[in-house]
């Protein structure tokens, strides 16, 4: 019955320690990581205000914290931190300006490699038909080579 | 044609990548956002070593439009970069307080940690205590160390980030003198 007690007890503990590694800190709301996440984490490489430990983001969230209970919208909160750090902040570069480069530059590279791809098979299938396409004059031949072949 | 397509193709790519990791860290060179606007004010609690020559509180506001500030974010966990650059700010202090006011930082730290550090260099000028790092934010700080120039009339003028060389700091006051 112990031994019962003590397993009952351990799943318990292993299932409590999922969910806390799984979720945000119980004091901050899930509002305040969607925010973070479109900001980037300063001191880190690749890593948003959310994602990041750094003691920098943890006081980023907090003072999102803070703002959201003072009533603030999101973007009042995103322009905050965007009249401290410039543009440079956001996780994703604007749609406009030189961002909008960024976010096309991959449409415009995926078009050109479509483009190539046209081309090489198209000249592939090109090459392909031509090597197939066999003129009367070989036919007739290849057709007399065989014969003569067929005559023991 | 086509091998000299895909020589040169592949000479781009890998003079892409070299230039990609000839590439300085991008936050040194990115301009501060305030670079023109007034300075962020705060009023902050002293490191205790400071109290006696500079009482319990600093509060920005007291100096900011009065004489150039240089303004330095420091963290005792900063090593080497806050290391190498303690003693260069106490000299330049030393040469310079008579026209400029020199104040710390010291972000996200604990009291002991960062009061040993100001006794380690035997820092004069007076520093702050911000556990939080919430200045650090207002004056959109990438990291520790980075240090601010800001102008007799409270205008931030310049953004160092990374270790101060004595040149560097020496330029940087003599842009924000009257």
């Amino acid at each position: 019955m112990k031994r019962w007690l003590w397993v009952l007890i351990l799943a318990l503990g292993l299932a409590g320690a999922q969910t806390v590694g799984n979720e945000p800190p119980p004091d901050l709301s899930p509002q305040v990581f969607e925010i973070a996440k479109k900001l980037r984490c300063p001191v880190c490489r690749g890593e948003s205000a959310a994602e990041s430990s750094a003691g920098v983001t943890e006081e980023m969230r907090r003072q999102i914290a803070e703002m959201l209970a003072e009533g603030k919208s999101e973007d009042e909160i995103i322009q905050y931190f965007v009249d401290r750090y410039t543009e440079w902040i956001l996780y994703e570069p604007p749609k406009r300006g030189l961002g909008l480069v960024v976010w096309l530059a991959p449409v415009l590279g995926l078009g050109l490699f479509g483009l190539g791809l046209f081309g090489y098979l198209k000249a592939a299938a090109r090459r392909a038909a031509e090597s197939e396409a066999v003129s009367d004059d070989e036919l007739a031949r290849v057709e007399a080579e065989l014969g003569r072949e067929d005559v023991p | 044609m086509r091998t000299l397509l895909g020589v040169l193709l592949a000479l781009a790519l890998g003079a892409l990548f070299w230039w990609g990791m000839q590439t300085k860290d991008e936050r040194s060179e990115l301009p501060s956002a305030l670079a023109g606007r007034a300075a962020p004010t705060f009023d902050l609690e002293l490191l205790p070593g400071a109290r006696t020559a500079w009482g319990e509180r600093l509060d920005l506001s007291d100096y900011l439009g009065k004489k150039p500030i240089i303004l330095n974010f420091w963290a005792s966990w900063c090593y080497p970069a806050c290391y190498e650059e303690a003693p260069i700010l106490e000299a330049a202090w030393r040469r310079w307080k008579d026209r400029v006011l020199f104040v710390g930082v010291n972000t996200q730290d604990e009291v002991d940690k960062a009061e040993k550090f100001v006794e380690q260099f035997g820092i004069t000028f007076p520093n702050v205590y911000d556990p939080r790092g919430r200045v650090g934010i207002d004056y959109g700080m990438y990291g520790v160390p980075e240090t601010f120039a800001i102008s007799a009339d409270g205008r931030v003028l310049q953004r160092h980030a990374g270790s101060i060389g004595a040149e560097k700091l020496e330029a940087m006051i003599r842009e924000v003198l009257p």
